[in-house]
């Protein structure tokens, strides 16, 4: 995971050729569902696994502990918020 | 090797393996060689719910009132989940512990089955509820063959283990003939046992149950029966935090880093791990018929259940690193997530029991710095 460039003012959000800002919502789950992407997910709490994406770009900082196995680049979006600006990828379906 | 209930043996129980190591004794979580299992438990533990706490006055109301076909399909969805929560409120038990090696795992499948049999406690919560005589339904869970062949299919492999561990545990490892039936005991044999049989878990509680909670839902998104989807919304959870822990165990025990061989094992089993998966999901859809067949509901039929069916059991399968088996498809059921998730229950905590409302969550981790800004 490559150290995200040091933030000045609010995170950016990048996925695919769509950038918007972080507006401090609860998780970054919550960023993208206000923004009307349909990025997965289910338990909300960190421990099914669904909501896991990419993270290409960036730090993420947890609020809550998750409970599923993930890869080095994985992040689970209902329990993390951007801490940098970021750039995530959607799995595929 | 005999089982023994506490192992006067000194050792170090994080050098052990998950399975077939030695005995546990001391029940000590100070040290842990897996974590998950700690925080698996602790979360479970703070799920704690009791189904007395839902009331489900106006599902009684709701029941009377619907028409016959939609009666079937709310009562045999419901002694499905009577039999996968009767299997596994015992059955983690009676096949794991006597083989497990480390505290915190043995900790977590009596934590995990001691959940399922509240689950199994609502079942009946719901039933005295809804109907004036309960053992209608319940006696008809072992006489009816739709559910008995659904009922052989999730126990056949916990039997086959229990069987040989039990076998094992007198004679040790090796090939028994007993009563001339032949008993493979050796430790591959009861290794690949231990690895399907946790699969076979893993697809009962990650696609049979959530194909069981897509029916109890679609009813209450029509805002009927909602008493017994607040219910099945919990059963859900602690479901999901289930699915979770076979999940690590799974991926735990294909990597190798636990016991070696069962990275072989592992490989050696996949064609059957995946065959389980595929064999469920035909089995689900065979469902799905028998309950439509009297007619569909509003929102949900036949066709979308089965493709419900497929699209969870490509996520499953994903999840512990298989391939998909069937197209990838959105998920055809989208106001399911709506019901899965924990804690978007959003209403006044005087009108309903808030099932994100967590017990004993404190944190009681402490760093060096906690401190730094206090003055005596």
């Amino acid at each position: 995971m490559s150290k995200g460039k040091p933030v000045t003012g609010i995170p950016r959000i990048k996925l695919g050729n769509h950038t918007f800002y972080y507006q401090y919502e609860p998780s970054l789950l919550d960023s993208l569902e206000a923004q009307e992407i349909q990025a997965p997910y289910s338990c909300r709490a960190g421990y099914c696994g669904c909501c896991k994406v990419r993270l290409l770009e960036g730090e993420v900082s947890y609020i809550d502990e998750g409970m599923v196995d993930l890869q080095e680049d994985e992040i689970l979006t209902c329990i993390c918020v951007p801490k940098t600006h970021i750039e995530i990828e959607l799995p595929e379906d | 090797m005999a089982y023994t209930t506490f192992n006067a043996n000194q050792f170090d129980s994080t050098k052990e393996p998950m399975f077939f190591g030695q005995n546990v004794n001391v029940a000590r979580y100070d040290k842990q060689k897996y974590p998950i299992f700690e925080k698996l438990i602790e979360k479970q533990l703070s799920f704690f719910w009791r189904p007395e706490e839902v009331d489900l006055a106006t599902d009684r109301k709701d029941f009377i009132d619907m028409p016959e076909h939609e009666k079937h399909i709310f009562l045999s969805n419901l002694k499905y989940q009577t039999l996968l929560d009767s299997v596994q409120g015992r059955s983690p038990n009676v096949a794991f512990l006597p083989i497990v090696s480390i505290p915190e795992l043995e900790t977590w499948l009596e934590t995990w089955a001691f959940s399922e049999t509240v689950h199994s406690r609502s079942y009946t919560h719901i039933i005295r509820n809804i109907v004036n005589d309960p053992s209608v339904i319940f006696d008809e869970i072992v006489t009816n063959p739709e559910i008995i062949k659904r009922a052989e299919s999730v126990t056949v492999l916990y039997d086959e283990l229990i069987n040989l561990v039990s076998v094992q545990s007198i004679h040790g490892f090796g090939v028994h003939t007993i009563d001339g039936v032949k008993y493979d005991c050796s430790l591959w044999n009861l290794k690949c046992k231990v690895y399907l049989t946790m699969v076979s878990v893993n697809v009962l509680e990650a696609i049979r149950f959530y194909v069981s909670f897509a029916c109890s839902f679609a009813f209450a998104e029509r805002a009927i029966m909602e008493g017994n989807a607040k219910i099945i919304k919990l059963i859900a959870r602690d479901e999901a935090l289930h699915l979770t822990g076979t999940q690590n165990i799974l991926t735990l025990l294909a990597s190798g880093v636990d016991d070696a061989e069962f990275k072989e094992v592992a490989v050696a089993c996949r064609e059957q791990a995946v065959a389980l998966f595929v064999e469920a999901a035909e089995q689900e859809k065979e469902w799905a018929e028998y309950l439509f067949r009297e007619g569909s509901m509003i929102g949900l039929n036949a066709q979308i259940l089965s493709e419900y069916v497929e699209y969870i059991t490509n996520v499953r399968l994903k999840a512990i690193g298989f391939d998909e088996v069937f197209p990838a498809r959105p998920n055809p059921l989208p106001w399911m997530n709506a019901w899965l998730s924990s804690d978007n229950v959003q209403v006044a905590p005087q009108e309903s029991e808030i099932s994100s409302y967590l017990v004993g969550q404190i944190d009681s981790s402490l760093e060096e710095g906690d401190f730094d800004d206090f003055d005596f």
